[in-house]
């Protein structure tokens, strides 16, 4: 056994040495260096998400990352708190129908985009991504005047109609590209099977397009979801405010921060799109990052 | 046979669907037009006017041509913010996710290195995070009454407790937006490396050069124009950055962290000052526009 156990370091390192270039220290010195790195880098970007985790089950969590006295208490004040669950609602009702307009829209116009050559065409493609580049900030003061001209403001259909609307480029860019890698042929035989044109979106396109539909439902959602400046804009009424909203509300109007609660409503807000992300991750790799990461 | 019918069938089918196409574009360009479109084209017409969200001006506004023009390039609060935002631009985007993406990209190349998979994927956790939790829990982290970790982690090295948000504002919500970008960056710099050949970097190292060397003078230069499209991108990105800050700060202390985004949005909102801060808008446009235009040349022009 002990006889085994000497020999094996030394087989092993007598023909890894030769190959190996000779500068044993250095490399050691490196791999560690690189292993540094690697760890506080993973632990930068790890250590605020430790926090919310742990917090959120502590029964008297405070601002620092510890282990926690487990309790699902914060939770349950979150759901049982007479404000929150309508927060929770709002985000849910803004978000899904922002989502599923945005998702119409785009499905319909970049079949058009795709399937049909008008002029102008390339025009707009570029157009609509061109004007994207404007940050958000820059437009929001204009915006809101505008809602309070169409009497849009502080409603759930304005905001949703915005939301929809800022998303909606990327949608119809991601999308295009999607449909144009369907062949034509396939509708043009569903054509002759006496298919309309829109049935055969519906039974060609459809089923064909999945992939890039649930990128473009991912990237929708997660930024309706996360939005904090339109919502902060548009609304007045703490009725319809969004989760964002209402934890910038709890964040800053008090001076006693119940970092507990605001930990297990962080980890709420964070849910929603997380589980889309781990649903539609492939297909956005697929879609989106396929050009770029080759496969 | 089926051919021949299609292609005859094809044209009168074409013909009489021509209206199919505002039926499927409609929507979409209605939708862009109202609410992506118009905002930006009113913004530059507030921007000439004195328009106010209340008082008498905001019932008649009037037309003042370049006044909040000339208003702005003379106002030191207006000159700072711009001078803010790109500090933080140049802090965040261009200095640290850039750099802090490649060492995260680069490691991931190692063929040696073990955990890869799990590095990668903790890399791209902030990425998913809504900014309002992302500055919620940095507000747990840095928080200044000696009970943050950050202040934990500090008592243990024996200093004393700072308040990074107080006394360091800009440098925090910096490091809070670097830490949100860094993801991306990753992935961009990643989808670069993987197209240079691995011999290519081999054969330098077999020459005797260093790692330095190599990245210096082989790997860069190859994955020159993804950096600058990635530079591009961002730049847009923090430019636009609002929630991040504002939850934290609001623009304080002072307005040690008040960048453009957040000057519009006092300006008009809490200034009522609607015309002023559309004509700052339409400045911050231009200048990005004009930075945009500048790194898409140094893109083009070794790509």
């Amino acid at each position: 056994m002990a006889a085994t156990h000497a020999v094996e370091p030394q087989a092993a390192t007598a023909p890894a040495g030769p190959p190996r270039r000779r500068t044993p220290t250095w490399s050691v010195v490196q791999r560690a260096l690189q292993y540094t790195l690697m760890a506080l880098l993973a632990l930068f970007c790890v250590v605020p998400f430790a926090w919310v985790a742990l917090t959120a089950v502590d029964a008297d969590g405070g601002p620092t990352v510890r282990l926690p006295a487990f309790t699902a208490d914060n939770f349950v004040r979150f759901f049982t708190d007479s404000g929150t669950p309508r927060l929770f609602l709002n985000s849910v009702i803004v978000s899904f129908a922002a989502t599923a307009l945005n998702l119409a829209c785009g499905l319909l116009g970049a079949y058009g985009l795709s399937r049909y050559r008008f002029r102008g065409r390339r025009t707009f493609m570029f157009g609509i991504l061109l004007i994207r580049v404007i940050p958000p900030p820059a437009t929001i003061v204009a915006l809101y005047l505008l809602m309070v001209k169409m009497e849009l403001d502080d409603s759930y259909l304005g905001l949703i109609l915005a939301e929809a609307a800022a998303a909606l480029p990327i949608t119809l860019w991601l999308l295009k590209g999607t449909i144009d890698a369907v062949p034509a042929e396939l509708e043009e035989a569903a054509w002759l099977d006496g298919n309309t044109r829109f049935g055969a979106i519906r039974r060609i396109i459809l089923p064909l397009v999945g992939p890039g539909l649930g990128a473009a439902a991912m990237l929708t959602f997660m930024h309706v979801w996360g939005d904090f400046l339109t919502p902060l804009v548009l609304l007045q009424s703490p009725d319809l405010y969004p989760l964002s909203i209402g934890l910038f509300r709890s964040f800053t109007a008090f001076h006693q921060v119940d970092w507990g609660v605001l930990a297990a409503s962080a980890l709420v807000y964070m849910a929603p799109p997380a589980v889309l992300y781990i649903f539609l991750r492939r297909h956005l790799m697929r879609s989106s990052l396929g050009g770029a990461v080759k496969g | 046979m089926t051919t021949a019918k299609a292609l005859s069938g094809r044209p009168i089918r074409r013909r009489r669907e021509r209206g199919v196409l505002p039926l499927l574009l409609g929507p979409s360009v209605l939708l862009i037009a109202v609410f992506v479109i118009a905002p930006a084209g009113y913004g530059v017409y507030l921007g000439l006017t004195d328009t106010q969200l209340t008082g008498w001006a905001a019932r008649d506004p009037q037309f003042v041509g370049l006044e909040n023009f000339r208003n702005l390039l003379g106002s030191e609060d207006f000159l700072a913010s711009l001078g803010r935002t790109g500090e933080f631009v140049l802090w965040s985007a261009i200095v640290g996710q850039t750099v802090l993406g490649m060492v995260a990209a680069l490691l991931l190349r190692t063929k040696w290195l073990r955990g890869k998979g799990l590095f990668g994927a903790l890399v791209l956790l902030p990425m998913v995070v809504p900014e309002v939790v992302a500055s919620l829990t940095w507000a747990s982290v840095l928080s200044s009454n000696g009970d943050g970790t950050l202040n934990r982690l500090l008592a243990l090295f024996g200093s004393g407790a700072a308040a990074p948000l107080q006394d360091h504002p800009m440098a925090s919500v910096v490091i809070i937006n670097v830490w949100r970008g860094i993801a991306l960056a990753m992935i961009m710099f990643q989808a670069a490396l993987e197209d240079i050949p691995d011999e290519l970097i081999e054969s330098a190292r077999m020459d005797g050069a260093s790692a330095l060397q190599v990245f210096r003078h082989i790997t860069l230069p190859l994955i020159r124009g993804p950096v600058f499209l990635y530079l591009l991108l961002t730049t847009i990105t923090t430019v636009g950055v609002f929630g991040l800050v504002y939850f934290l700060t609001q623009g304080g202390p002072g307005q040690g962290t008040e960048l453009a985004s957040i000057y519009i949005f006092h300006r008009a909102f809490q200034y009522s000052q609607i015309g002023l801060g559309s004509a700052a808008s339409v400045i911050l446009f231009v200048l990005l526009m004009i930075l945009g235009l500048t790194y898409a040349r140094l893109a083009k022009v070794e790509v």
